[in-house]
């Protein structure tokens, strides 16, 4: 394995490829100016003489110049590359984000210029495929929501028994979809940086608990809200709202009937975080559980039979972009998402 | 019970939805563009509309925007659900947002919701099961026998009935039945709505009052 190229390594050979060269046209030069020759050598006081003249002329001149340059030129190839390293280090910490990441190449050395251009070139081109991807999705789940509503109405008119079984099916879908278009939301918000608003979280928990109130009532469970103090926070009412409805049906899907699903909106112990939590009376889902379902989702092994894991993977994005995060906890039965609490004033 | 007009170029979910809702017992007429919706709208009276967003001859949108005189409410359907999309209609005068796919009796409840508020043409009655309230004279008849309740029970029956099926916030409760010199005690509602509750049951009223804790409440045809 040869090593990579190095500019410190290259400039040191070529110093000293300056220096040998240097010193031949030196001794050359002097050669000719003292008219030594190699025959009157051999005298052995002309020979300290000839050596003394070569160190003074040839040899502390090369130092002078030779060491000082090395030096000089180690400190310029790192400071120039400096501003390299800087965008790597910046773009290593924007490891969350996979759309819109860009070389910062205000502080970057003319030289490097036309590489991170090029390569800005292939991120935009990278981020416009995949919004294409992306609006394509949206696109079809669009258009599948009419033959979708022709579907469910026909059934509606249907007297047959497998009716309702197939009600539910359509349901599923109609739930799948919905999340379909809410990633692609949530992608999209993300990269047309829509400033957020300032939110009261009860408020939004409020909003969602209604809507899905009667719903709940149908299926013989009931929802409840705790917490009344308002709580601030940055971001869109949209993907919040749709990240508790997330939750919120997945909580009514493993409370047993007469049972109670309840939201809960508190500070955190510390303060700094903002916390909307759902406990559901099911058997209780511990962190590690919690993590794979994510996890399993955010690879696209699609394994979950009800579609809880892709709910959870779209709750677990719209709280990274919220610079919140999701966690699980199995002693309280709850779900929780902690967003970081928007400043008292402003 | 009322006439609807549906706005929708799909010819299949209109005539889907005209009979769903005949089945209601509404009288329905379908119309395929907003050309034509406008010269249904001149030629008769409708008390509600339903109109899909994208149609063939512009958006509906801009359609009700643009459009001046009278029009009845307006329950948009539409594919996007966008809360930007959501805000534009609502901003041009739709009175309520059914994103697709639906099913009947959603769409169903919404318009009968819309057909209940303030100020329709089917403002006079309003029935719940076998409760029927009747504004003009705040009063309530379940089974025909009249029901005695005090000022605040009966705001607060009208304002649950209008939003049958809906949950009602208590800001929007303490709001209405109260004004700005009472102190609400967080118990206040909570009172008025058990003692309506009691008397609904013992009236033999068919009518449920659901506590939604910390959000509201929400009245509902007790099921069968």
């Amino acid at each position: 394995m040869s090593r990579p190229p190095s500019i410190t390594g290259r400039l040191t050979n070529s110093l000293a490829l300056v220096g040998g060269i240097g010193a031949v046209l030196l001794l050359i030069v002097i050669g000719i100016e003292y008219r030594i020759s190699f025959s009157n050598l051999s005298n052995h006081d002309a020979l300290v003489q000839a050596l003394h003249e070569l160190s003074e002329h040839v040899l502390l001149p090369m130092a002078v110049l030779i060491l000082p340059m090395a030096l000089a030129g180690r400190w310029a190839i790192k400071s120039g590359v400096k501003p390299l390293i800087a965008a790597a280090r910046q773009i290593d910490a924007r490891a969350d984000e996979t759309r819109g990441v860009r070389v910062d190449i205000t502080h970057f050395p003319v030289e490097a210029r036309p590489f991170a251009e090029a390569i800005n070139r292939v991120l935009g081109r990278v981020d416009h495929a995949a919004a294409l991807h992306e609006a394509f999705a949206a696109d079809i789940a669009h258009e599948l929501r009419t033959p979708l509503t022709l579907l469910s109405l026909e059934l509606d008119r249907l007297d047959y028994p497998e009716a309702e079984r197939m009600r539910g099916d359509v349901a599923q879908m109609r739930r799948l979809i919905d999340q379909l278009m809410l990633l692609a939301q949530v992608d999209a918000d993300r990269t047309a940086h829509v400033p957020p608003a300032r939110l009261d979280l009860g408020d939004i928990a409020a909003e969602v608990i209604a809507q899905l109130a009667p719903i709940a009532l149908d299926q013989e469970r009931r929802l409840a809200l705790e917490g009344d103090v308002p709580l601030l926070i940055h971001g869109r009412r949209e993907a919040i709202a749709a990240a508790l409805r997330n939750l919120i049906e997945n909580a009514l899907r493993v409370t047993p009937p007469q049972g109670t699903v309840t939201v809960r909106t508190a500070p955190s112990a510390g303060g700094e975080d903002v916390l909307l939590a759902v406990r559901d009376e099911g058997p209780g889902l511990a962190p590690d559980e919690l993590l794979a379902l994510v996890e399993r989702h955010r690879r696209a092994d699609h394994a979950s039979r009800d579609g809880a894991g892709l709910g959870l993977a779209i709750v677990e994005r719209i709280m990274r972009a919220h610079g919140g995060r999701l966690s699980a906890s199995p002693e309280t039965h709850e779900i929780v998402l902690h967003f970081p609490a928007a400043p008292a004033s402003g | 019970m009322a006439r609807i007009l549906v706005v929708e170029d799909n010819e299949r979910l209109a005539r889907l939805i005209a009979d769903g809702l005949t089945a209601q017992g509404h009288v329905c007429d379908c119309v395929l563009s907003l050309g034509a919706a406008d010269d249904a709208l001149h030629a008769a009276q409708f008390d509600g509309l339903v109109l899909d967003l994208g149609l063939p001859d512009g958006d509906g949108v801009d359609w009700l925007r643009q459009r001046t005189g009278a029009v009845p409410p307006v329950l948009v359907l539409t594919a996007r659900d966008a809360l930007e999309d959501r805000i534009r209609g609502l901003d041009a005068g739709a009175d309520d947002y059914l994103p697709k796919p639906f099913e009947m009796r959603e769409l169903a409840a919404r318009l009968r919701a819309l057909l209940r508020r303030p100020g329709g043409r089917h403002d006079a009655i309003l029935t719940l099961a076998n409760l029927v309230y009747d504004p003009a004279g705040q009063s309530v008849h379940v089974d025909k026998a009249a029901l005695e309740l005090t000022r605040r029970e009966a705001a607060l029956i009208e304002l649950l009935l209008r939003r049958a099926g809906q949950v009602v916030r208590r800001a929007a409760i303490e709001n209405s039945l109260y004004t700005f010199d009472e102190a609400v005690t967080p118990n206040a509602v909570e009172a008025v709505v058990s003692r309506l509750r009691r008397k609904l049951d013992e009236a033999g009223a068919a009518v449920e009052l659901h506590t939604i804790r910390g959000v509201g409440y929400m009245a509902r045809a007790r099921a069968a």
